[in-house]
């Protein structure tokens, strides 16, 4: 009988391979992009020396002021002494405890909740993120829990860009799943009433929304209350980003076989049991890339407000900006430092939707 | 579950009247009659699109028909959620494509319908589930994801969850035709002795052995219509509709 040997492995030819492979493929597939690459080089060459410079070796790190800045690249004393500005506003220093609290809860809750048992997550985690908004508030103000009363205009920088895009998307949440719902009913009153919210909130610009809500909420409120401008823009927030998340659902309803809800229904399983036992889990599950991604985009949104003098991180940097002890311009390194600090949140919560979406496609596989 | 012999009028269970449905302008279903005794077994067969899923998702309701009166356990199938639920907690079902939940594992997918529609402590669901895993062969499984399990397990885990709400009915659609066939036997293992401890069953299938083996009547369908309606022995070696005898020439001799 004959035996079958198979043939021994051969290195793969070096053009395809390793570093010489990867240039070629990469950067000198086509004379096109040789040519792309040389100009994008040479400019490089040209700029990124001089960017360099600015940005580091002749940049002025150490001091306290602004004649601690006496070489000619980029002065950041200026951020880091109004560094407590851009992170907390004008909070009072001894409350800033405050801020971190709310923060780290933040961050504690939602790490917590993707370690711990499902059976945890689902009776203690997932309450306490729907409930940490309010927490928060009551914290950060203080009046009801006995500690100093911190009025809302001295919230801002970073942090409140931070709590208030969280706090919408969390509330955000459920709201927009029951406006998908009612998208999805049978009952035309609600579905008609849905649709013209989500497509309400979808369409109008999210500026033109916060000028709504600073002049036309106070309509809806009895006469004489006088309610804090956070709270409506909070409110305007929440609604904006409802409107979203009901999209975003809209597709993860889709994503959902025919077969789960006849099954369920085949169980007896009323259409409540059915809708936040089996299709919820399961929407929020397919929904998650796009609910970060949704998620993104309302916290950069978050530097509108600056519009409507509410001090975010932005809006604080301006101030800095404009102190008459720093009138030497340094709106370069003011702007990028915001920029600096909002890409690396985003980028990293992109990072974390491209890794949720590569998990859930293995998932599916198996 | 004991075995059913005697057939007094009071033993029947489904009672399916002058049954019509259209889907917008297309007759679906066209007089469907059809009365099931309890304890019978019916396999239902019949050409793609004759009807034959349509039909039995109307016993349990998750299709609606227009004309036509349909009884099951003496409840009357009307426009009314609580009738509609009473029905559906004493007609299991089991499909063609399985449909277990993917984000609950094996024993949670059993378990759901005791806890939330029968109101059963979670120790008490989790005995019964445990206790129809037994009987589909394959306890060990139950703190997996039905993604990890092969097709076949897939099939025997949902006939257990639909029998962990002690049905009185069976509706089975097709529960073997997305299978691979060395999985076939095991999903009809179980299904034959179900049959054999006395379960009403109406199975949908082109297993022409099953039905042979269990199958008190056989009924094919056509076009919306029930053309014909013979014991096993009759309508596979004595057919008396042309229909049913090319039907059957095309599925035996392929
Ligand atoms: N939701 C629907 N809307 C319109 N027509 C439908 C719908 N569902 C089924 N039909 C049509 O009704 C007819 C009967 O469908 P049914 O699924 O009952 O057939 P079947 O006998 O089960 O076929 P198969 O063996 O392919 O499962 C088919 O012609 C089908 O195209
Ligand atoms: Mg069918």
């Amino acid at each position: 009988m004959q035996t079958f040997n198979p043939l021994p492995d051969k290195p793969a030819p070096a053009q395809t391979v390793g570093i010489t492979g990867w240039l070629k493929n990469n950067l000198f597939s086509s004379p096109l992009n040789s040519l792309a690459t040389i100009v994008v080089a040479a400019i490089l060459i040209k700029v990124l020396p001089a960017m360099i410079d600015w940005l580091f070796i002749s940049a002025n790190w150490s001091g306290a002021t602004q004649d601690d800045c006496t070489k000619d690249g980029a002065c950041w004393v200026f951020v880091s002494a109004w560094s407590q500005q851009f992170f907390y506003g004008s909070y009072p220093d001894e409350e800033i405890w405050r801020v971190n609290l709310c923060l780290a809860m933040l961050v504690a809750i939602i790490t917590a909740s993707l370690r711990v048992k499902k059976e945890l997550r689902e009776k203690v985690f997932i309450p306490l993120f729907l409930l940490l908004p309010f927490i928060s508030i009551a914290i950060l103000d203080g009046s009801y829990l006995g500690l100093v009363q911190v009025d809302t205009d001295y919230w801002g920088g970073f942090s409140l860009n931070v709590l208030l895009a969280a706090a919408s998307i969390i509330v955000a949440f459920p709201l927009g799943f029951l406006w998908a719902l009612g998208r999805r009913s049978h009952m035309p009153l609600a579905r008609t009433i849905s649709i013209g919210f989500i497509e309400f909130f979808r369409g109008v610009p999210v500026l033109a929304l916060f000028f709504m809500g600073s002049v036309m909420l106070p309509l809806f409120f009895p006469e004489g209350t006088n309610v804090d401008k956070l709270l409506r823009v909070w409110i305007v927030l929440v609604f904006f980003m409802s409107g979203y998340m009901a999209e975003v659902y809209r597709g993860g309803f889709n994503a959902i076989p025919a077969g789960q809800y006849e099954a369920a229904d085949s169980l007896g399983l009323s259409y409540w049991q059915k809708t936040l036992l089996i299709i919820l889990p399961q929407v929020i599950k397919i929904s998650m890339p796009n609910i970060l991604a949704t998620f993104v985009m309302l916290f950069k949104n978050t530097t509108f407000l600056l519009i409507i003098g509410i001090f975010e991180m932005l809006s604080t940097t301006q101030t800095a900006l404009s102190n008459s002890h720093w009138l030497g311009g340094h709106a370069e390194e003011g702007y990028l430092f915001v920029a600096l600090v909002f890409w690396v949140c985003c980028f990293s919560m992109s990072m974390m939707a491209s890794a949720i979406e590569r998990k859930l496609n293995t998932d599916h596989k198996n | 579950m004991t075995t059913q012999t005697n057939n007094t009028p009071s033993d029947d269970v489904i009672i399916i009247q002058n049954l019509n449905k259209w889907y917008g302008n297309f007759h679906v279903l066209k007089d469907i009659n059809l009365t099931v005794r309890k304890g019978e077994k019916i396999v239902v067969c019949g050409p793609s699109g004759s009807g034959k899923s349509t039909m039995i998702r109307c016993i349990n309701r998750l299709e609606e028909f227009q004309q036509g009166s349909l009884v099951v356990d003496g409840i009357e199938m009307i426009e009314d959620v609580k009738n509609i639920e009473a029905i559906r907690r004493d007609v299991g079902m089991v499909f063609q494509h399985f449909n277990l939940f993917p984000h609950l594992s094996i024993l949670e997918n059993l378990c759901l319908g005791p806890i939330w529609v029968q109101k059963k402590p979670k120790a008490e669901a989790e005995a019964i589930a445990m206790k129809y895993l037994e009987r589909v062969k394959i306890p060990e499984q139950a703190s997996k994801f039905p993604g990890q399990l092969s097709g076949g397990q897939q099939q025997r885990v949902a006939i257990a969850r639909s029998l962990c709400m002690n049905p009185n009915i069976m509706l089975f659609d097709e529960p073997t035709s997305a299978l691979d066939p060395e999985m076939i036997k095991e999903v009809l293992d179980v299904m034959i002795e179900l049959a054999e401890e006395g379960m009403t069953m109406i199975c949908v299938t082109h297993e022409m052995g099953f039905a042979k083996k269990v199958a008190d009547r056989v009924i094919f369908m056509d076009a919306g219509e029930i053309v014909e309606e013979n014991t096993p022995h009759e309508f596979f070696d004595n057919p008396q509709v042309d229909r049913t005898q090319k039907f059957l020439q095309q599925i035996l001799n392929h």
